[in-house]
């Protein structure tokens, strides 16, 4: 099994390679049809004073001036040996920038995620348990709802009910503190918003998902022939329906990691959460290019693992897969 | 035996859909005619007006009244949705018809790069494109276009891989009809149905995409009245206490977006009755 | 298991349908038999005559859109009699299925969960009907070995899952076993085992409802036989003058659409049960049909019954 599973991954693998590659090229190719100029960005005002020497000495040792083909190696070969280069918004390696940032997003994102997928789980069960009441009519309403909704819109909602009015919780930042310091309790207090917004924004389509396929599994013979043995209803819900129910989701939740770094991006940025995700939308306003490639590339990494991911855990769930190995 | 059929009722939720889609175009059509948003000043006075009868949706920060230019913003995003929607469709249909119809390595080759584009998040690529470009009504349509052409492209491929093992295509192939002209002839014609249904739904996508980039300050120029642009004007009295800034445009955004996807359910469920989904409000 | 010689499954006037917009299914119409201690009741029939939905009528296992109405009474000397149709669900789920009814579903692989293993689920059976049994040790009895048990359900033969679906149907020692078509999909040999298990568990004191469109696997096990039609049960005899000449024109024509006896099938189709014409449902498809058969046919009390206006001879009287 464990072999079916390494050779699947290394299949998975090969195929991500390319891809990447693609992205990267992708990334270049834009850059270079950008209008654009990094070396009059890196003078700002300084640009209209210096003179064409100097400029063209800084393009130089750039290797701007080099064909673009030998370019785009030598950048692919710094990414490749992890030389980010500078990020010129905020003036620091971007590596630096990144591994400061990286640790907060982790953390939000990652409470988001087991938030989402405990509260669909309880709420999608309920809705098709008790399917066509009033209950599971308000769930499936405000899931679609909550679906045509713009996260960030849901985010100054969220703010002007819990921050404004009720004055609960803070309505952005990492701390009150002025200082700086980093209190864990401080921490949480400005977390709860960002996290509840980004699962709940989330949330809707595999509540809705774990509903369809609860009530479908629901009318299965199998479960019908649980339910003939004498097991508890609880049994037969959650250790035959759900069971077999969840599986395609698995795979369904690794291929959401796309949409989890959009709900990010913009729920950071209302927060002012101080991740990679909103570092990218301050990269993009000042067209700090090394940095943006670097958070894209992060990101298509993240969207890869996670489709890794989700093969590997639908393998290792459906016996069936399991079996068949590679499919 | 006929024991476990079980028949979902089909709610009538479409009318209710076609109502609010009817209702918004017509504002986006005859408001512009009654009220002009340029006549429209700064006015302090009036600056951040809870609603009432005289301004419904109350007014903004710097007094402008919030209904008028919501309409005038949904009719900005449409604007650049549709024309997303439409060069995104168009891109996806070209590829998907050179892979379908060329098959082999080129079919190979664009799908790749279709999965490529698919691994980057679509706001983040986004985002990308329109840092590199400078924030206009143009890289917000070229952006949305670019991230958005695949599904299209996937479609149109799979049907024209089907529609290859057709006897009618082969019988023009022997005849003698040159690749251009079958496609011409005989594919588009199938194809068309299909393809509108792509561009319908990609609609909404595209919207949500420019106001998300506009809110972000990436899209559309700030003075203009776009839904993106209205609710970060409105962000930024919030704390203040005035929500009706920005929970307006909002719903602008979401009704349209949910009246769309409801239509599009009705007709999956009209066209495949087997399929029929329980996911109906 | 502790009964008396008179427990006993006594059905009365139990009657199904099922509502579908524009139309409803008489699936199961006015049906009376009565299963006693240590013996099978076999109720035969084509496929889709409602033979399948007694069998989930009786465990209360259909959809929302079934009413049923009638009467089922399970009196067991171990146990209070308990009335099955319009119980709680409850009730049902706490004493009543695997404990004092167990079912042998249709097709057994399709009524594992695909997901968990064959172990898994006797063991949690096994477990919630508080049976302390080793789960190999059932297997065992059942004719499985221990590792088969170690298989998921879409690993297991065609038997095997027989087997496994037998075993978990007795984890709770049911007083009664409902048979649903046990035997479709198995070759012979494999119908010969599971009726033998069939026989081994009426041996056991244990009563059996085996419900089947298999006569000659009937035959092997069943000391009456009920014959469906149409939703109704048209008649009911002990097993041996069932076979040595059955009374009812349509029982006759199953016996001999067997490849044993006179292999020639019966003309027509039986009626769809969302349209039954008027009077005798087996009316349209009977040679000895006449004006009589216009009203539908009454089943008189008492055993050796049948409900026909024109009966066939017993063997007996031939």
């Amino acid at each position: 099994m464990t072999r079916a599973l390494a050779r699947m991954a290394a299949w998975r693998l090969a195929f991500a390679a390319p891809l990447v590659l693609v992205v990267t090229l992708g990334m270049f190719a834009l850059a270079k049809a950008s209008p654009f100029d990094p070396v009059r960005q890196y003078l700002g005002d300084r640009a209209l004073t210096t003179s064409p020497e100097i400029a063209r000495q800084i393009r130089e040792s750039w290797g701007l001036d080099r064909p673009v083909a030998e370019q785009y190696l030598t950048w692919l070969g710094n990414l490749l040996r992890g030389e980010f280069g500078e990020s010129r918004s905020m003036h620091r390696p971007v590596a630096e920038v990144i591994g400061e940032r990286l640790g907060w997003t982790l953390l939000a994102a990652g409470c988001a995620v087991v938030l989402m997928l405990v509260a669909s789980l309880v709420v999608g069960a309920v809705a098709a348990w008790r399917q066509g009441s009033w209950i599971d009519r308000l769930i499936t309403g405000t899931a679609y709802a909550n679906e045509a909704a713009p996260v960030f819109w849901t985010a100054l909602i969220a703010i002007w009910v819990f921050a404004v009015k009720l004055r609960w919780l803070p309505a952005g930042g990492l701390t009150d503190a002025a200082t700086g310091a980093v209190e864990p309790g401080d921490v949480l207090r400005h977390m709860i918003l960002p996290v509840a917004v980004l699962a709940f924004s989330q949330s809707s389509w595999l509540l809705l998902f774990v509903r369809e396929s609860l009530i479908t599994t629901l009318r299965e013979d199998f479960v019908v022939g649980a339910r003939a043995r004498g097991l508890r209803e609880r049994t037969v819900i959650v250790r035959h329906a759900l069971r077999s129910a969840l599986l395609p989701f698995i795979t369904l939740l690794g291929a959401r990691v796309p949409e989890l770094v959009t709900g990010a991006i913009l729920v950071e940025t209302v927060f002012s959460w101080p991740g990679v995700a909103s570092a990218s939308v301050q990269a993009a306003l000042a067209a700090d290019f090394p940095l943006l490639a670097a958070l894209t590339l992060l990101a298509t990494l993240a969207v890869v693992a996670g489709n890794l991911l989700a093969d590997s855990a639908y393998a290792i769930a459906d016996p069936r897969v399991r079996v068949l190995g590679v499919s | 035996m006929t024991a476990h059929t079980h028949i979902t009722p089909v709610r009538r939720t479409h009318w209710l859909a076609v109502t609010v889609l009817a209702a918004l175009a017509l504002a986006v059509l005859v408001v512009p005619i009654l009220a002009r948003l340029d006549q429209q000043l700064v006015d302090l006075r009036l600056a951040s007006l809870p609603p009432s009868l005289a301004h419904p949706f109350g007014t903004d920060e710097v007094g402008r009244d919030v209904l008028l230019r919501a309409v005038y913003g949904l009719r900005v995003s449409l604007l650049v949705g549709l024309a997303a929607a439409l060069v995104s469709v168009t891109i996806g249909t070209l590829a998907g018809l050179v892979a379908g119809a060329l098959g082999g390595t080129a079919d190979r080759v664009l799908m790749r790069v279709v999965d490529g584009f698919n691994s980057v998040p679509h706001l983040l690529f986004g985002i990308f494109i329109v840092a590199l470009f400078s924030p206009s009504a143009t890289a917000v349509v070229v952006s949305v276009a670019l991230t958005h052409w695949m599904t299209a492209a996937r479609i149109v491929r799979s049907e024209v891989l089907s529609l290859r093992a057709r006897p009618f295509v082969d019988a023009a192939i022997s005849g003698g009809s040159s690749r251009l002209r079958i496609v011409r002839r005989h594919l588009l014609p199938h194809l068309t149905p299909h393809i509108a249904l792509a561009a319908v739904l990609m609609v909404p996508h595209a919207i949500w995409h420019e106001t998300a980039l506009s809110f972000l300050g990436l899209g559309l120029p700030p003075h203009l009245a776009s839904l993106g642009n209205m609710i970060n004007d409105g962000a930024r009295s919030l704390l203040a206490g005035n929500w009706w800034a920005s929970l307006f445009p909002g719903l602008f955004i979401l009704l349209p977006t949910l009246a769309i996807s409801s239509l599009a359910q009705y007709w999956r469920d009209r066209a495949n009755p087997r399929r029929r989904s329980e996911l109906q409000l | 298991m502790t009964t008396s010689a008179g427990s006993r499954l006594r059905v009365d006037g139990l009657t199904v349908r099922f509502h579908l917009p524009g139309a409803t299914v008489h699936a199961v119409t006015d049906a009376h038999f009565t299963v006693g201690q240590g013996e099978c009741l076999a109720l035969v029939g084509e496929s889709g005559c409602g033979k399948s939905v007694m069998a989930h009528a009786l465990l209360g296992l259909l959809p929302g859109n079934a009413t049923i109405t009638g009467s089922a009474r399970l009196e067991t000397g171990d146990a209070s009699p308990v009335e099955l149709i319009g119980a709680p669900e409850r009730l049902l789920a706490r004493t009543v299925r695997g404990r004092r009814v167990g079912l042998v579903p249709q097709s057994p692989a399709a009524h594992l969960t695909p997901v968990r293993t064959a172990r898994a689920q006797l063991t949690e059976a096994l477990r919630e009907l508080g049976n302390p049994a080793p789960a190999d040790d059932l297997a065992a009895r059942a004719g499985l070995r221990p590792r088969d048990l170690d298989l998921y359900p879409h690993q297991l033969s065609g038997g095997m899952a027989q087997r496994v679906v037998n075993a978990i149907a007795l984890a709770g020692d049911p007083w009664l076993v409902i048979a649903d078509e046990p035997t479709s999909g198995l070759d012979r040999p494999l119908v010969d085992a599971t009726m033998a298990e069939l026989r081994r568990l009426t041996g056991e004191g244990r009563a059996v409802l085996l419900i089947t469109h298999d006569l000659r696997a009937a035959e092997q096990v069943a000391d009456h036989v009920a014959v469906m039609y149409a939703g109704r049960i048209v008649s009911l005899d002990l097993a041996g003058e069932f076979f040595a000449g059955p009374r009812h024109p349509y029982a006759a024509g199953l016996l001999d659409a067997l490849p044993s006896r006179r292999f020639t099938a019966i003309p027509g189709r039986p009626p769809e049960l969302t349209d039954l014409p008027a009077g005798c449902a087996f009316r349209p498809r009977c040679a000895r049909a006449d004006a009589a058969c216009d009203d539908v046919p009454s089943m008189p009390a008492g055993a050796g019954r049948v409900a026909c206006h024109h009966p066939l001879e017993s063997h007996a009287a031939r």
